[in-house]
């Protein structure tokens, strides 16, 4: 019989989920620990694997629009628009300016609304409860402008290939706007709730650390960069959509470590309001554009990708000269940031790893597709 | 320019499909769709209309590797160069340490089971200091086990993964081969084209859930 | 210094609570009692489908064109027609809609040229079956009857 000592420190193997409330939809990670310290992870993904990319080559153009909808589907708007821009670059053809400076400002307002989904549940995921309430009813309100405008919340359908379906409605500007008058003080006051909360900064300071190198090599982007101190934001560096038109900040940390991320991401909306209120003051009259009634592009292969609420989504498309794509490759952020847990929780604690996962802002939806 | 050949390898039609076509939706296809009206038989679809990809990094790039670079291309103002097989790591290598693409966007393949070469494998990188994209494209047969991406760019892992769930394609030297997506025990490569939309692994939903798969 | 008596004096935990008593002001209440009051979709909103009729003579509007069902992503509208043969004209007989596969995107009433197939305002589409989720012609034309909540 082996002699055992008081205390003998063992690897442990713990299953973090799929159902557990903190990884934010069905995710499993298999940690490894030892003592209180992780020492190693594995993420098993898949559970929500729909065949999003298979289901696109089944699909004429028109109608796989739909079904980018539900892959990241807290932030359905930038998902719509990344696949008509993709479909767009495929046809060689543009959204007339009415269009484009709609789409800003519908896709800002998706970002703000994102961003809300996700400080509610970090916050509540670290043990701030109160926030989460407030977010939502924030985030309500952004819904209610996407209701109003085409008729759903939440997976939207608003844009197609070519412009827009809808006309805007009878007090869309000042429905923005008195949205960005009230939100503004409202991200003040989250900021008065966690920012210098002590609980909060100590749960965040100096957690899951990743470098702009290291974001680099793993190709993280979104806030995660930023927050790691590269200034790099695809709005900015290849401007789509009539972006470069519009006077806005690209919030960066320092130190990379969750607080700056949920600094970089307070900021954002911040910068969000900033655009919205100047594409609202600016929406030209003119055409929506019109779908074409076929969409046959020539045969060729596209690249195009948006910087959406969580990273650069990026639309692969290839075309063989029929109404169907040959090829629907998405390049998910989510997919991408979430390779990178395994670097920020090794050697940290266990519980840190909550709040990691939480700053990393994944859907499971768009991770897994 | 010498190289002035797109992916299938056929002679591609008079440089008018590039970036300068007016933006009309009608005017991309035309080249090749002018010709006789389509009959009952499918007909192949025309080749991609690729213009040649010329600056300095296609030169530097056909300068050091020669014979394994096919092609230098572009496609509504998208460049791309397509390689042989072997040289796909290489070439990545070179263009992370000497031209600072250092951001591997996206691996993924394309499958045209019609063909020789069975997949199309698509490496999409990034530079921050140049602000440009490029596409590396290699052509290999079903059998053949391209060499992993990960001692370049450690984040090619998943993708590699997800490549191999979707095609089956074996990447040689990757650190952990296996299904990502999927279950472990799944049988057939979804992303293939034989596979239909509804086809699915009636043994293993039958094993695993218990149920008589509905397809 | 500011620092200390910040943290003695707790200054963080109270301007938290500050925060959070601001907020409970009962004007700020936004839940809504649902079944008792019913919420206002928007003038958009894209819920049950529903056939129209001409109210002038109660026929149909549809003209059986099948481009709702060409342009369905989820392949759910099957339409049954057959031509008249004195009007010579195509005349809708079925139209089935499965909505336990309908995603709402809204396409089938873009492609509607006669405005006859139309996404409307009701969003109470539960069934005790399967079946119930598939409409039939006459269930498309008259719309649901959800059970009215009693107070």
């Amino acid at each position: 019989m082996p002699e055992t000592t008081f205390l003998d420190s063992t690897e442990l193997v713990l299953n973090m989920g799929p159902q557990h409330p903190s990884t934010h939809g069905v995710l499993r990670v298999i940690l490894k620990l030892d003592g209180e310290k992780v020492i190693g992870t594995e993420c098993v993904i898949g559970y929500l694997h729909r065949g999003v990319e298979k289901i696109g080559e089944n699909r004429t153009y028109q109608q796989f629009a739909p079904y980018v909808d539900r892959m990241d589907y807290v932030a359905a708007v930038s998902n719509g628009l990344g696949y008509c821009l993709a479909v767009e670059k495929l046809l060689n053809i543009e959204a007339p300016p009415r269009a484009q400076v709609t789409r800003v400002i519908l896709t800002e307002l998706n970002r703000i609304a994102s961003h809300l989904l996700w400080l509610g549940t970090h916050a509540l995921d670290i043990g701030a409860i109160t926030p989460v309430f407030y977010c939502f009813r924030e985030r309500e309100e952004v819904l209610k402008i996407f209701e109003n405008y085409c008729g759903a919340r939440l997976t939207t359908h608003a844009f197609r290939v070519g412009g827009l379906q809808y006309e805007l409605y009878d007090g869309f500007e000042q429905q923005v706007k008195a949205f960005c008058d009230m939100f503004l003080p409202k991200v003040d006051e989250y900021e008065e709730l966690l920012t210098n909360n002590r609980i909060w900064v100590a749960r965040l300071k100096g957690v899951g650390i990743l470098t702009g190198d290291e974001c680099k090599e793993f190709g993280v982007t979104g806030p995660v960069l930023r927050a790691a101190g590269v200034k790099w934001d695809l709005r900015k560096a290849q401007p789509y959509s009539g972006y470069e038109q519009y006077d806005f900040d690209v919030p960066t940390g320092e130190n990379g470590d969750t607080y700056d991320r949920y600094i970089v991401r307070m900021q954002e909306m911040r910068q969000s309001v900033r655009i919205i209120r100047q594409a609202v003051d600016r929406i030209p009259a003119g055409p929506i554009g019109k779908t074409p009634k076929v969409i046959k592009p020539a045969t060729g292969e596209v690249y195009v990708s948006i910087e959406a609420p969580k990273g650069e989504l990026g639309y692969f498309v290839v075309s063989d000269n029929s109404t169907q794509p040959y090829r629907m490759r998405v390049r998910p952020p989510s997919f991408v940031n979430l390779q990178a847990l395994d670097r920020m929780v090794r050697g940290g604690l266990v519980a840190d790893v909550v709040a990691i996962i939480g700053t990393l802002d994944i859907v499971l939806g768009e991770v897994d597709r | 320019m010498a190289d002035e050949q797109n992916a299938e390898g056929s002679a591609p039609p008079p440089a008018s499909g590039g970036v300068s076509e007016p933006p009309k939706q009608k005017d991309a296809p035309k080249p090749a769709a002018a010709k006789p009206p389509a009959h009952a038989a499918p007909k192949p679809p025309p080749p991609m209309a690729a213009t040649a990809w010329e600056g300095e990094l296609p030169n530097q790039l056909k300068e050091r590797f020669g014979d394994q670079l096919t092609a230098c291309s572009s496609y509504l103002g998208q460049n791309f160069a397509v390689v042989q097989p072997e040289a796909v790591i290489p070439v990545l290598e070179f263009l992370k340490l000497e031209a600072d693409f250092d951001y591997l966007v996206d691996i993924t393949a394309v499958d045209y089971p019609n063909r020789a070469e069975r997949f199309d494998l698509v490496y999409i990188l990034y530079s921050f200091r140049r602000n440009e994209r490029v596409r590396i494209k290699t052509m290999i047969t079903d059998a053949a086990q391209p060499r992993s991406a990960v001692p370049v760019h450690t984040g090619a892992n998943w993708l590699e993964r997800e490549v191999f769930d979707m095609f089956g394609i074996q990447f040689a030297g990757h650190p952990d081969m296996r299904r990502i997506l999927l279950p472990e025990e799944w049988q057939g490569f979804p992303l293939r084209k034989e596979m239909s939309i509804i086809q699915q692994d009636n043994r293993w939903v039958r094993e695993n859930l218990g149920i008589e798969s509905g397809q | 210094m500011g620092k200390f008596f910040r943290t003695i004096f707790l200054v963080d935990l109270f301007q938290g609570l500050w925060v959070t008593f601001r907020n409970q002001n009962p004007k700020n209440i936004y839940t809504e009692q649902y079944p008792a009051e019913r919420p206002k979709v928007a003038e958009r909103y894209r819920g049950a489908p529903r056939l129209n009729i001409n109210p002038d003579n109660g026929e149909t509007l549809c003209i059986a064109c099948n481009l709702c069902a060409l342009a369905c992503p989820e392949n759910l509208i099957v339409v049954g027609s057959e031509r008249n043969e004195q009007t010579r004209r195509k005349e809708l007989t079925t139209f089935t809609y499965d909505l336990s596969r309908c995603m709402f995107c809204g396409l089938c009433e873009d492609a509607c040229p006669v405005d006859a197939l139309e996404l409307t305002q009701d969003f109470e589409l539960a069934s005790y079956t399967r079946e119930g989720w598939i409409w039939d012609r006459q269930m498309l034309e008259e719309g649901p009857k959800p059970t009215p909540y009693k107070c």
